[in-house]
């Protein structure tokens, strides 16, 4: 592509300046600040209604007047087929007498139920887990395996469904993590599933075996967003309210070596998660 | 999230959207992207705005900006190399305008880590140093990618022209 020698003179111009006019037109939307906040609120909000679909249908199995078909149990495995929501979900037909209420058929997606505009209720400010000693029991989660060298970083968060803590050489919580165990519980884990989902419809990340009979998800977070490699992560679940996020530092990452290895540590510290409760 | 908290997530933006903005439709060519970009940028910065917002967070964002856009323009393999051209608001002399168009449709036309280059070095000012973080390679790799770009660039307008708008640019 070029153009005519006539049209290019343009003496003290520079690269700088002719981008500066290309984007002096550009402003930011006034209402920028309204759609990322209402965005950010949808996801928030779309995932309680999820929770809230979730909790409805399980309260209307249990409390159902006729079911036809057989109750078939979900295992909660992170398989191709996506992460379960946990619960049992009626093979047949339910249908609940009484107040009229949506039929909840197995293999379609119901839409969720209406309810208010408003956003979802302010979140508290976090707290933390407390002295956790040498971090390797938090709330439910006991941690049987962590890379030699690490201590707990004396640092924690907890935002209730939502908890982590970390570990790093120094324990001191002033350096970059080493291990960091995320755990998502109750409402929470819709959210930690709908993320695996979405990797895995992207093609990014790979089913991984955990333990002897344990399914986890591996992947790569946030690549290139810290202009890195990103965050090696393994999805875990614990039970049916429960998913585990572990993850490496990006620096400790590198310190580990080729992606096997990191993986190779990902698996065992996974493997020796469990919880009580 | 606290009032306070989203009082200051929404001064940030106020300040610094714009600026932002114009990042973005450099690092990707297309106007109505460059809002997606960066909607999406505020977005992610505004779950982690607890942590970000103790340091500058507008490195922050753009770093998010300039590698969503290369992962996007690489997802989509082809580059958008027409573009949807608004004339300025200023008047401006016809052979600045007709040297612009060339330029800007070359830079949209190269791939997408070598315009994030172009943007993050001649636009942002930032040294290789800090072009290297951002982008997550080596400043050998920034220089290199810097050096190309301008070849192109050159190639595209003509040396004549060339001389006068990148001739003092150095890769």
């Amino acid at each position: 592509m070029s153009a005519p020698e006539s049209d290019l003179r343009a003496p003290g111009d520079d690269l700088r300046r002719i981008m500066a006019d290309e984007v002096e037109r550009l402003h930011a939307p006034l209402d920028l600040v309204d759609r990322v906040l209402r965005a950010s609120r949808k996801k928030r909000t779309n995932r309680i209604r999820l929770t809230a679909l979730a909790a409805a249908a399980a309260a209307a199995a249990a409390a159902a007047v006729a079911v036809v078909g057989v109750v078939t149990p979900l295992s909660l495995d992170l398989g191709p087929d996506g992460p379960a929501t946990g619960g049992s979900r009626p093979a047949g037909r339910i249908t609940v007498s009484g107040t009229p209420g949506p039929d909840v058929t197995a293999g379609t997606t119901p839409e969720p139920p209406a309810i208010d505009d408003s956003g979802p209720p302010p979140a508290s400010e976090p707290g933390d887990l407390g002295d956790l000693g040498d971090g390797r029991a938090f709330r439910s989660i006991r941690v049987g395996y962590l890379p030699e060298g690490l201590l707990w970083s004396n640092w924690s968060l907890d935002r209730g469904e939502e908890y982590t803590t970390s570990w790093d050489y120094k324990g001191d919580g002033n350096g970059a993590y080493c291990v960091q165990i995320y755990v998502h519980e109750g409402r929470a884990v819709q959210e930690a599933d709908e993320r695996v989902r979405e990797y895995r419809e992207e093609g990014t990340g790979k089913e991984t075996t955990v333990g002897d009979d344990r399914t986890g998800y591996l992947v790569r977070q946030d690549v290139g967003e810290d202009g890195g490699n990103g965050t090696p992560t393994l999805f875990l679940s614990l039970g049916e309210g429960r998913r585990v996020e572990v993850m490496l530092g990006p620096g400790y990452a590198d310190d580990l070596g080729s992606p096997e290895a990191v993986d190779r540590e990902l698996r065992r510290i996974a493997a020796g998660l469990s919880a009580v409760g | 999230m606290s009032d306070a908290e989203d009082d200051g997530f929404a001064a940030f933006v106020a300040a610094r959207g714009t600026s932002l903005l114009r990042v973005a439709y450099l690092a990707c060519g297309d106007e109505k992207e460059a809002e997606d970009l960066l909607q999406t940028a505020l977005e992610r910065t505004y779950q982690h705005w607890d942590r970000v917002r103790y340091d500058n967070p507008e490195p922050y964002v753009r770093r998010i900006i300039v590698n969503a856009s290369i992962s996007r323009a690489r997802r989509r393999a082809i580059m958008r190399i027409i573009p949807m051209h608004t004339p300025p608001e200023s008047a401006a002399r016809e052979t600045d305008v007709d040297l612009r168009h060339v330029l800007m449709d070359t830079l949209r036309a190269l791939p997408p880590r070598q315009r994030a280059v172009v943007v993050l070095r001649y636009w942002e000012d930032l040294s290789e140093t800090q072009t290297a973080e951002i982008l997550g390679c080596s400043t050998g790799t920034v220089k290199s990618q810097a050096s190309k770009a301008l070849a192109k660039l050159r190639a595209a307008i003509g040396p004549e022209a060339a001389e006068g708008v990148i001739g003092n640019v150095r890769a």
